[in-house]
């Protein structure tokens, strides 16, 4: 019986063609390798998704608790239509982007996560998921949120989207943001970097294993910091506050 | 009306200044600050200029030219310029325009255009 | 005059903050009386320049002297644009020089996390000429992007140049607990792979992403106090030797030649000569670096280099730490971070370490002339502070 069940909760998942792997130089030099991962992988992600759970500074606290969700419930066969694709420095993961197919020709982009700062990987991630909606998937426009002030510079203003108020978005039924396949051609010369195909050295070492990010964005060290950044717009961190104190 | 950029003669020493200052810049005497007003010339020559690309956030503009021209007769001026390939050294031509919006405010300034 | 000594230092990370600007301001100030083994002062200067606007509080060395708890000195909040800092420390000179104070406690302080970065901009951009720059949004990477281009026309200054500054100065502050980058940069990275422009995308045409310093919180804090009292705490003897200070127009485009930084020359000029010493004879020095083409420029005018080849020495490796004058090895504002009213005690704080043979691994050796520019406004506000360690 408990068979059957599965098959009515389990979505069909349509066939799609995969993200092609691509890499590019970063700003300090390393070489940032960004490929799909499918959902065998996804266990590998989880822990370091989850540490940024408790980093209650820029968002990163529901931004990863949403991407750890979204993660569990693609593992588990509990949305359609989702891809993950990841950034890998050296092996190491340094950024999550995740999204999923509504239709043939529009794309819901969930999340960017980036694990390693300063150097544009969550931008050049991002770029690549909206690749991957546009340029593989040939969609016509991708719809679009931002949780955090950072990521609405990022996308909303660097890409200039267009506003689709009137459609809520997948998370939380926020007012939607498109990028259209216009507004992503325009960005293409500037926003939009990669090379391909990847040399082998680089696909052998992202692929033999996804290891943790070397200095991930932390919650505040000081607690009487996190305390007195009660009244601070730029991080409140009352819940890191209660957790360390022990009330959570 | 021809709109204008005024610029402020020194009534006394005839030195012209823009933007107005209290004492005259070249006589430096400070028992009188008569300056007569003199609009600015419009023609000129683009000395230097930046194309900005994160201007500031009331501008619904990508980017904005700024530059400083030598205007004939050798005074200088910072302004706007809507120029597509600006090059030092070129010849341009100003016009007064709307360089600001701040709320129901907009302030005037000088635009510059290829000559 | 009597002489004028450097009894404590301290400082915070400079980097986004999270914690109110009272302790920012409070806490290398404390820092700074450990440091020096004093318990009072008598005076505070209190160097920001954007609390009331920024931060929505005024007054901010009456709530600092209180914080700390060292009231009843007396306490002067100095607002001097990004040159604040070393005008505070001026003041603090000025002070016991006179024989008016004994023990003067110098504090940097600026918060400028706590609103974006576009915010941010625009508070800065608030110095320039409210009539002839600022309505046309004029914000200062626009007045350093001018300044670049013909300053790169006129002597054969290239980006290439520009992004060497940015490399040497993220590598000095790899070695700088304090700096608010911690991350090398490579000329691959920024200018020469595919991804450059995009990595590396222009902000102020010339000037790109990585010419600029990044937008910091931070505080520092020097102790300043007499002979006398220096001999009754060990510690090394680093005097203020001579300081100088210059203006310039306000508005940029009012320069005979607006690539001529007049007022650097001369505040440099005035420090050298009170301290009757030659720009060549420095060993380590702290550039305006806020734009990558502003350390360049100013080590000419300083008089470290020729007009016009101070790129060529960057070249040369000579601004190396290690090499003839490093200039910059806390990481510069490029990479140290800029917390704009901090900044001025900030370069002094670093000198003071290497003078001190306290800098760890960025350490010039032997260094005993040490020499400071804090830039304001864009070049109208112009302060530098020469260091000397004696035996
Ligand atoms: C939004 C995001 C993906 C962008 O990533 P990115 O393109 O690699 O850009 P970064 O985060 O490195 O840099 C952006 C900002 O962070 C700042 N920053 C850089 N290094 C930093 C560090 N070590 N610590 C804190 N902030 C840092 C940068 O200075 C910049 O801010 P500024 O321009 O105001 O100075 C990433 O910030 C992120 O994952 N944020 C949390 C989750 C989130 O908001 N996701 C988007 C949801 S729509
Ligand atoms: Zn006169």
């Amino acid at each position: 019986m408990s068979v059957d069940v599965e098959k009515i909760l389990r979505p069909i998942d349509t066939s799609l063609p995969p993200f092609p792997a691509k890499f590019m130089t970063l700003s300090n030099g390393q070489e940032m390798m960004v490929r799909q991962v499918n959902r065998d992988e996804i266990p590998d992600i989880l822990p370091h998704v989850e540490k940024l759970m408790h980093v209650e500074r820029d968002y990163y606290h529901i931004v990863a608790a949403r991407v750890y969700a979204e993660l569990l419930a693609y593992y588990t066969y509990r949305v359609q239509d989702e891809y993950v694709l990841i950034a890998q420095v050296d092996g190491e993961i340094v950024a999550v982007v995740n999204g999923r197919i509504v239709n043939p020709d529009i794309g819901m982009s969930y999340h960017t996560l980036a694990m390693r700062r300063g150097l544009r990987v969550g931008a050049h991630t991002f770029a690549a998921k909206m690749e991957y909606h546009i340029d593989i998937l040939k969609q016509k426009e991708v719809l679009i949120v931002a949780e955090s002030p950072i990521g609405f510079r990022r996308w909303m203003i660097e890409y200039k989207l267009e506003k689709r108020f009137h459609i809520p978005h997948e998370l939380g039924g926020c007012p939607s943001w498109s990028l259209t396949k216009e507004l992503f051609d325009r960005a293409r010369n500037t926003l939009v970097v990669g090379r391909r195909p990847v040399p082998e050295k680089l696909l052998a070492k992202a692929h033999a294993a996804i290891l943790p990010p070397t200095d991930p964005p932390k919650p505040p060290e000081d607690l009487l910091a996190a305390t007195r950044s009660m009244l601070d717009n730029t991080g409140t961190s009352l819940i890191e506050m209660k957790r360390r104190l022990g009330g959570m | 009306m021809e709109l204008n950029i005024y610029a402020y003669k020194c009534k006394r020493c005839g030195e012209i200044h823009y933007p107005y200052k209290t004492i005259c810049k070249k006589c430096g005497e400070n028992d009188h600050n008569e300056f007569e007003i003199v609009p600015l010339p419009k023609k000129g020559k683009l000395l230097t200029f930046t194309i900005l690309h994160n201007p500031p956030s009331d501008y619904e503009v990508p980017t904005i030219s700024l530059g400083i021209v030598e205007l004939e007769g050798g005074q200088r001026i910072t302004g706007q310029l809507n120029i597509k390939n600006p090059k030092i050294g070129m010849n341009v031509e100003g016009k007064i325009e709307v360089v600001r919006k701040e709320a129901y405010n907009k302030h005037l300034g000088m635009v510059f255009y290829q000559a | 005059m009597r002489e004028v000594y450097v009894a404590g230092i301290g400082i915070t990370s400079f980097t986004r903050l999270e914690y109110p600007l009272v302790e920012i301001a409070a806490y290398p100030g404390l820092m700074a009386l450990r440091d020096s083994g004093l318990k009072k002062i008598d005076q505070l200067y209190v160097a920001n320049m954007g609390s009331g606007r920024v931060n929505a509080q005024t007054g901010l060395a009456s709530a600092v002297v209180d914080h700390l708890s060292l009231t009843p000195a007396g306490a002067v909040t100095i607002e001097n644009g990004p040159a604040s800092g070393a005008s505070a420390i001026k003041e603090g000179f000025m002070a016991i020089a006179s024989g008016m104070h004994d023990v003067v406690m110098v504090i940097g302080a600026e918060r400028m996390r706590e609103v974006n970065q576009l915010e941010a901009t625009d508070f800065v951009a608030t110095l320039t000429h409210p009539l002839a720059e600022y309505i046309y949004g004029v914000t200062l990477p626009s007045l350093a992007g001018m300044f670049a281009r013909l300053y790169m026309e006129k002597y054969g200054v290239t980006s290439r140049h520009l992004a060497m500054v940015a490399v040497k100065n993220h590598h000095n502050a790899m070695d700088n607990f304090y700096a608010h980058l911690h991350e090398e940069i490579t000329l691959e990275g920024i200018l020469d792979s595919p991804e450059a422009s995009t990595n590396n995308p222009y902000v102020a045409d010339p000037l790109r992403f990585y010419d600029m310093c990044p937008v910091s919180d931070g505080g520092a804090c020097l102790i300043l106090t007499t002979a006398e009292v220096m001999k009754k705490i060990n510690k090394p003897m680093i005097r203020i030797a001579g300081i100088g200070q210059a203006t310039d127009t306000h508005a940029v485009h009012e320069r005979k030649d607006p690539t001529d930084l007049l007022a650097v020359r001369e505040a440099a000029r005035q420090s050298f000569e009170m301290a009757k010493v030659k720009p060549q004879d420095v060993d380590v020095a702290e550039l305006h670096d806020a734009f990558t083409i502003l350390e360049i420029a100013e080590s000419e005018e300083v008089g470290f280099f020729k007009k016009g080849e101070g790129h060529i020495a960057l070249e040369k490796g000579e601004t190396k730490i290690g090499g003839k004058i490093p200039i910059n090895p806390s990481g510069g504002l490029k990479a140290k971070g800029h917390p704009v009213g901090a900044t001025g005690v900030g370069q002094a704080h670093e000198i003071v370490l290497q003078l001190r043979g306290e800098a760890k691994k960025r350490q010039m050796q032997n260094a005993k002339i040490g020499f400071t520019c804090n830039f304001g406004g864009f070049g109208n506000n112009v302060v530098c502070l020469t260091f000397i360690k004696e035996k």
